[in-house]
C-alpha cells in the first residue's frame, strides 16, 4: 500500500497532465509506469522531473495504447487450469463430466428420463509430452439443441441459460463445456463434434464447433444435415490430449459410480477401456420435479448487484420492483422501509429514475430490516427413497442408511443435505482403509481437493467410534463403508471455477455434520442388532458346548448317579433355553419383518427405499418434514 | 491361624456342587453368593483391628453368559481337589499348565481352554470367592516374596507335611535371613532370650544394611524387610509374631501416600480386596515409626516435592483423598494420627524416603539405627 501511495505521488509529480486521462484503467496503468520509472530517476530527481514534464503526454499515450481488452474466451483459454484442465487426468475427467452434466440438465429440464451413453478411448499419442490422444463421446436422449444455439452452447463462454437464476442445476455459469471445446482445439486443433436433433427437426445437424477465442464466439464448421437413427438427442465428441485414469478417487469409475448414485433416474451405458460396454439401469421412473427459480433475497446481494437487478425491470415503480423482483419482500416490508426513513414518494418513483444515492440509501435501509429467511423451495434433492434404491447400484451392500435433511438456510442460501452410508459385503478387504467418500454438489461428483471440502471437514468432525466404526483421531472413519454426501443449493459456494470443493463455512459444515450424525445413529442401531444376533448364536453354542461339561464335572465331584446326571442335564438345557428363547424370538421377528418388507418392495417398487436403515418411519418422517417445510413457507 | 484343615475344602466343594446339581435337577436357576470384597463393603472397628466384610454379597447366577465361567470353575475345582487329596502343592502358573494338559488329552473339554494364565488365575480366584477360602487353602501357593527376618533370639519350629519338625535358630544363621512360608500355621515361635520389639523395614536393602551394621547384635529384636507391598507370607508372619511373641511391632518406611495406604495400612488392617482373609493376614498392633512429618524438621531430612508428572505419585495422592473420605480405617478416630499424616502429605505435596536418615550424619554408619532407637525410646511413632 505504501509503495502504491508513493508511486501515485511520483506519478502525479512526474506527469500532472496524465491524470486527465479519461480511462480509469489507463490512469492506473500510467501510475504503475510512473512507479516503475521513479527508481531509475532517483539519482537526479530535479532534472528528471523537468524532463518528465515534457515527456509525460507521450508516455501516457503509449501506456494507453498498451492496454488491451481480452475476450472471456481468451482469458479462459490461457487459464484452463482454473476450470479443471490442470492435468492430463483431470482434462479427461472434466471433459466427460461437463458433457454428462449438460446432458442430464437438458433432459431434466425438458422432462426426459435421461439415458446417456459414454465412450472414452485412447486413440493414439497426444501432441503434448507424455499424453495420449483420447476420444470422449457422450450421447444423450435429451431434447436436442436448436441449431442456432449450438455455437453458443459449445463455443461461447458465459453463454448460459442457468446463470444466476436461483435454481438447482449442475451447470451454472456456462464455462465448462466451452472450456472442453477450447482444450480440444488447443491440443488437437479441432473443436467439438456435435450431432443434435430436436423432435421438430426432420434431420439431425452434424457440425464441428470451435471457439473463436478472440471474440468469444462459437463457430460452426462442416455443418451438414444427416439422417440419424433417433428422434431427438445430442451427441458430442471431443478428441483431446489427456490420460485415462480408471481407478482411484480421481478415476472415471469413481465418477460414474457417483453419478449413477445421485441420479437414480439415469440409465448409463459406459464404454471404458478394457471394461467393455456396461449398463447401469435406472432405478426410478420419476423425473425429478425441477423447482421453480426463486427471486433473489435482498440480504444475499451487494449494492452493485442490487442496482444491476433494477435494470432488468425498467420503468416500474420502486415499490413494485421490490415486491416483484425479490423474494420475502411484501407490503409490510415497504411500510417498514418508510418507518426506517425511506420517503414514501421514493417508492412511487420509477426505478430507472433513481440515482445512485437513492439506491444506496434504499439498499442500506433494506439490509437493516428484518426479513424472512430465503425460501428453501428452490432446492432439488434426490430424496431418501430414490437414494435408497440407487445405493444398491454401488455393489454388494449389506446395509445402508440414508438421511435427507429438511432444506435449511446456510449463509443465507437455501441448502439441503443428503447422506447415504452403505456397508459393503466384502468387509475383510478394506477393514483398515479409510471409508470411501463420495461428495456431490448439485448432484455432480466432486473428486479433487478433498481436504478443504466442507463435506470432508464435517465427516472428520463426527465421532464415528460412537456408532461402532473405527476412526483415528481427527481423520476419516475406517472400514468397508461408502459415505455419500450430497449438498444441493441454487447457490453453492465452490472454492474455484472448476467446482472441485465446496467452501467450508461453519454453518454448512454443521448442517452436513448433523446429517452424518443421523445416518451414524441409524447405522449404530443396525450394528447393535447384528451384535445381538451374534450374541444369540454364541448363547446357543454355549448351551451345546458347556451343559454336558458342567453337569459331568458336578456329578464327578458329588459322585452322583446317572439318573441325577440326566435330570440335571435336562434341567440345565431348559434353564439356559429360557435365556435364549427371548433373543431367538426377537431375531425371528426381525427376519419376518425384513421378509415382509422385501415382499412389499417387490410388489410395489415405490416402497423400496423404506428398507433397513432408511425405514418406513423415515419415509413418513420425510413426508412430515416436507409438510413442515411447506408450512414454513 | 485359621487355614482350613485339608478335609474341609473337599467337603465344602461337595456341598457347593451338590447344591448346584439339585437346583439343576429342578430346572431352578442356581445362584451362588460370595462376599463382596471392595471398600464399600469394608467395616473397621478398632477393637477388631482390621477391615472386616460388610453384609454385601455378589450373586453369581447360572445363565447362558455365566455357564462358561461356571464350567471352568468346576473343571479347575476338580484339579484342585485331586491336589488336596494327594497332598500336592502348586503355583497358579503350574495349575494353568495342568489345566492345559487335561484339555490336551480330552477333546470334549476343548471349549474350556484358557487363552492365557490370567483366565485361569481368575477362575482360581472365583473358586476362592465361592468357597470363601484362601488360595493357600486350595494348596495353591504364591512364590514367597519379602519377609527376610533376622534375629539373635528367635527360634522357629516348623512342622513339615510328613509330621517331622525342623527347628531353626535364627541366631545361628549369621547374615542369612529366615524367610517365612505362606503357611504360617505350621510355624511355632519361641524367644531364647527376651525380645524387645520387631522392626519391619519397607526396603529390604535398608533392612540388610541395618543388620550388617550390627542392629540385631546390639538390640534384642526381630528385624524384617517387607519388600514393598507385603505379600500374604509377610502379613501372616507379622500376625504370627504379634500373636505368639506379644512384642511391640514398628514399621519403618517412606513418608508418602503410597506407603501409608498400600503398605502400612495393608500390614496393619489388611486390604479391601482381601476382606475375607484380613483376620489371618493383618497385625493390628504394628505402629508407624516413620518417617514422620515432624522427623523432617527435627533431623533436617532431605525431602522433595511430589512430581506433578509422576503418574504413580499423583495417583497415590488422589487415592489418599478418596481414602480420607471413604476408607473406614482412616475415618476411625483411633487412627487420627495416620489421617493427619495423609492430610499433611496432601497439603504439602512433599515426600521423604526412609533412606533420608542416612543424610543426618553420613560418616556415622549407625546414625539411622540411633535415630530409630531414639524414636522408639521416646515413643515418637503413630
Amino acid at each position: 500500500m505504501v509503495k502504491k501511495a508513493d508511486s501515485k505521488a511520483a506519478a502525479k509529480k512526474a506527469a500532472p497532465k496524465a491524470s486527465s486521462t479519461p480511462s480509469a484503467k489507463g490512469g492506473a496503468a500510467s501510475e504503475t509506469k510512473g512507479a516503475k520509472a521513479s527508481p531509475k530517476s532517483a539519482g537526479s530527481a530535479a532534472k528528471k522531473t523537468a524532463d518528465a514534464d515534457t515527456d509525460a503526454p507521450v508516455r501516457a499515450s503509449k501506456a494507453s495504447k498498451s492496454i488491451t481488452t481480452s475476450s472471456t474466451a481468451e482469458y479462459f483459454s490461457k487459464n484452463l487450469q482454473q476450470v479443471g484442465f490442470s492435468s492430463q487426468v483431470k482434462a479427461v475427467l472434466t471433459t466427460l463430466k461437463e458433457a454428462v452434466d449438460n446432458a442430464l440438465d437438458a433432459c431434466e429440464e425438458h422432462g426426459f428420463l435421461p439415458e446417456v451413453e459414454i465412450w472414452v478411448e485412447k486413440i493414439g499419442a497426444g501432441s503434448l509430452k507424455n499424453s495420449d490422444q483420447v476420444r470422449i463421446r457422450v450421447l444423450d436422449n435429451g431434447p436436442g439443441i436448436d441449431p442456432d444455439d449450438v455455437p453458443k452452447v459449445f463455443g461461447e463462454y458465459l453463454a448460459s441459460s442457468k446463470f444466476g437464476r436461483g435454481r438447482c442445476s449442475r451447470g451454472q455459469q456456462g464455462i465448462g463445456i466451452s472450456a472442453a471445446t477450447t482444450w480440444a482445439q488447443l491440443t488437437n486443433a479441432t473443436g467439438a463434434r456435435v450431432i443434435t436433433k430436436t423432435p421438430k427437426m426432420r434431420k439431425a445437424m452434424s457440425c464441428t464447433v470451435e471457439v473463436d477465442i478472440k471474440h468469444n464466439k462459437g463457430v460452426l464448421k462442416d455443418r451438414e444435415m444427416i439422417e440419424w437413427d433417433r428422434e431427438n438427442g445430442t451427441s458430442v465428441e471431443f478428441v483431446i490430449d489427456g490420460r485415462i485414469q480408471l481407478n482411484g478417487e480421481a478415476g472415471l469409475i469413481n465418477y460414474l459410480t457417483g453419478t449413477t448414485l445421485v441420479n437414480p433416474h439415469l440409465t448409463l451405458h459406459s464404454n471404458l477401456p478394457d471394461l467393455g460396454r456396461q449398463t447401469v439401469e435406472r432405478v426410478t421412473q420419476e423425473i425429478p420435479a425441477i423447482p421453480e427459480a426463486v427471486e433473489p433475497h435482498p440480504h444475499t446481494m451487494k449494492l452493485g448487484e442490487f442496482i444491476a437487478h433494477s435494470h432488468l425491470f425498467g420503468r416500474v415503480k420502486v415499490g413494485a420492483w421490490l415486491k416483484k423482483g425479490f423474494s420475502r419482500v411484501n407490503e409490510g416490508t415497504l411500510k417498514d422501509l418508510v418507518k426506517a426513513g425511506i420517503k414514501a414518494s421514493l417508492l412511487e418513483k420509477s426505478v430507472d429514475g433513481m440515482n445512485e444515492v437513492e439506491f444506496k440509501d434504499l439498499f442500506t435501509k433494506i439490509q437493516n430490516i428484518q426479513l424472512m429467511a430465503p425460501s428453501t423451495k428452490s432446492v432439488l434433492s434426490i430424496g431418501e427413497e430414490a437414494l435408497a434404491k440407487s445405493i444398491k447400484r454401488l455393489g454388494a451392500v449389506d446395509f445402508f442408511a440414508v438421511v435427507t435433511r429438511k432444506p435449511t438456510i446456510c449463509d443465507f442460501k437455501p441448502v439441503e443435505v443428503e447422506v447415504a452410508v452403505a456397508r459393503l459385503e466384502d468387509r475383510a478387504m478394506e477393514a483398515d482403509a479409510p471409508v470411501q467418500v463420495l461428495r456431490f454438489a448439485n448432484r455432480v461428483p466432486l473428486q479433487f481437493d478433498k481436504a478443504a471440502c466442507a463435506i470432508v471437514q464435517a465427516l472428520t468432525s463426527v465421532n464415528w467410534r460412537a456408532y461402532g466404526i473405527s476412526q483415528p483421531k481427527e481423520a476419516l472413519p475406517q472400514g468397508p463403508y461408502i459415505i455419500a454426501v450430497s449438498v444441493v443449493s441454487p447457490f453453492i459456494k465452490f472454492k474455484n471455477a472448476s467446482k472441485e470443493t465446496v467452501d467450508a463455512s461453519d454453518e454448512l459444515v454443521e448442517e452436513i455434520r448433523r446429517a452424518l450424525i443421523q445416518a451414524g445413529q441409524r447405522l449404530s442401531k443396525h450394528i447393535r442388532k447384528e451384535d445381538k444376533a451374534n450374541d444369540l448364536e454364541e448363547k446357543l453354542r454355549h448351551i451345546e458346548q458347556f451343559c454336558p461339561i458342567l453337569v459331568d464335572g458336578l456329578c464327578r465331584i458329588t459322585e452322583a448317579s446317572e439318573a441325577r446326571k440326566k435330570r440335571a442335564e435336562d434341567g440345565l438345557v431348559k434353564l439356559l433355553g429360557r435365556d435364549t428363547r427371548v433373543a431367538e424370538q426377537e431375531l425371528a421377528h426381525a427376519h419376518v419383518s425384513l421378509e415382509k418388507m422385501t415382499a412389499a418392495e417387490n410388489a410395489d417398487p415405490s416402497l423400496a427405499g423404506t428398507k433397513k436403515g432408511s425405514g418406513k418411519k423415515n419415509a413418513e418422517k420425510k413426508k412430515s418434514s416436507k409438510k413442515e417445510a411447506v408450512a414454513a413457507e | 491361624m485359621a487355614i482350613r484343615p485339608d478335609q474341609e475344602i473337599p467337603k465344602l466343594s461337595k456341598e457347593l456342587c451338590n447344591k448346584l446339581l439339585l437346583d439343576l435337577e429342578k430346572a431352578k436357576r442356581p445362584v451362588l453368593y460370595a462376599t463382596k470384597c471392595s471398600l464399600d463393603n469394608a467395616l473397621y472397628n478398632h477393637k477388631v483391628g482390621y477391615l472386616t466384610p460388610g453384609p454385601k454379597k455378589v450373586a453369581t447366577e447360572l445363565n447362558v453368559s455365566s455357564v462358561k465361567k461356571m464350567s471352568r470353575a468346576i473343571f479347575m475345582l476338580e484339579i484342585i481337589l485331586r491336589n488336596i487329596d494327594s497332598g500336592g502343592v502348586n503355583t497358579k502358573r503350574e495349575l494353568y499348565y495342568m489345566s492345559k494338559g487335561e484339555i490336551k488329552h480330552n477333546s470334549i473339554l476343548k471349549p474350556l481352554d484358557f487363552g492365557d494364565q490370567d483366565e485361569s488365575d481368575g477362575t482360581i480366584d472365583f473358586i476362592c470367592e465361592l468357597l470363601e477360602c484362601y488360595r493357600e487353602d486350595l494348596n495353591c501357593y504364591a512364590n514367597d516374596r519379602g519377609g527376610q527376618t533376622y534375629s539373635q533370639q528367635l527360634v522357629v519350629t516348623e512342622t513339615l507335611p510328613d509330621g517331622d519338625t525342623a527347628v531353626i535358630d535364627l541366631g545361628k544363621l549369621g547374615t542369612t535371613p529366615f524367610q517365612p512360608k505362606n503357611r504360617p500355621q505350621n510355624l511355632k515361635l519361641k524367644a531364647k532370650e527376651k525380645i524387645d520389639f520387631c522392626l519391619i523395614v519397607e526396603s529390604e536393602g535398608t533392612a540388610n544394611t541395618l543388620v550388617a551394621n550390627g542392629f540385631t547384635k546390639r538390640h534384642p529384636s526381630i528385624l524384617m524387610g517387607a519388600q514393598g507391598v507385603p505379600s500374604n507370607a509377610v502379613r501372616g508372619w507379622c500376625k504370627l509374631i504379634q500373636d505368639q511373641l506379644n512384642i511391640p511391632l514398628y514399621f519403618f518406611g517412606d513418608l508418602d501416600a503410597y506407603t501409608m495406604q498400600n503398605i502400612f495400612r495393608t500390614l496393619k488392617a489388611g486390604s479391601a480386596a482381601s476382606l475375607i482373609r484380613n483376620s489371618d493376614y493383618s497385625a493390628p498392633d504394628v505402629r508407624f515409626l516413620g518417617v514422620l512429618p515432624e522427623d523432617i524438621k527435627k533431623y533436617d531430612l532431605l525431602d522433595y516435592p511430589v512430581k506433578e508428572n509422576d503418574a504413580q505419585e499423583v495417583r497415590a495422592l488422589k487415592k489418599a483423598q478418596d481414602a480420607l473420605k471413604n476408607d473406614p480405617f482412616f475415618q476411625d478416630k483411633r487412627n487420627k494420627g495416620l489421617t493427619e499424616i495423609l492430610n499433611w502429605l496432601l497439603k504439602n505435596k512433599r515426600r521423604c524416603e526412609q533412606q533420608a536418615f542416612f543424610t543426618v550424619n553420613p560418616r556415622d554408619p549407625q546414625m539411622p539405627e540411633k535415630i530409630i532407637m531414639e524414636k522408639i525410646k521416646a515413643g515418637k511413632f503413630v
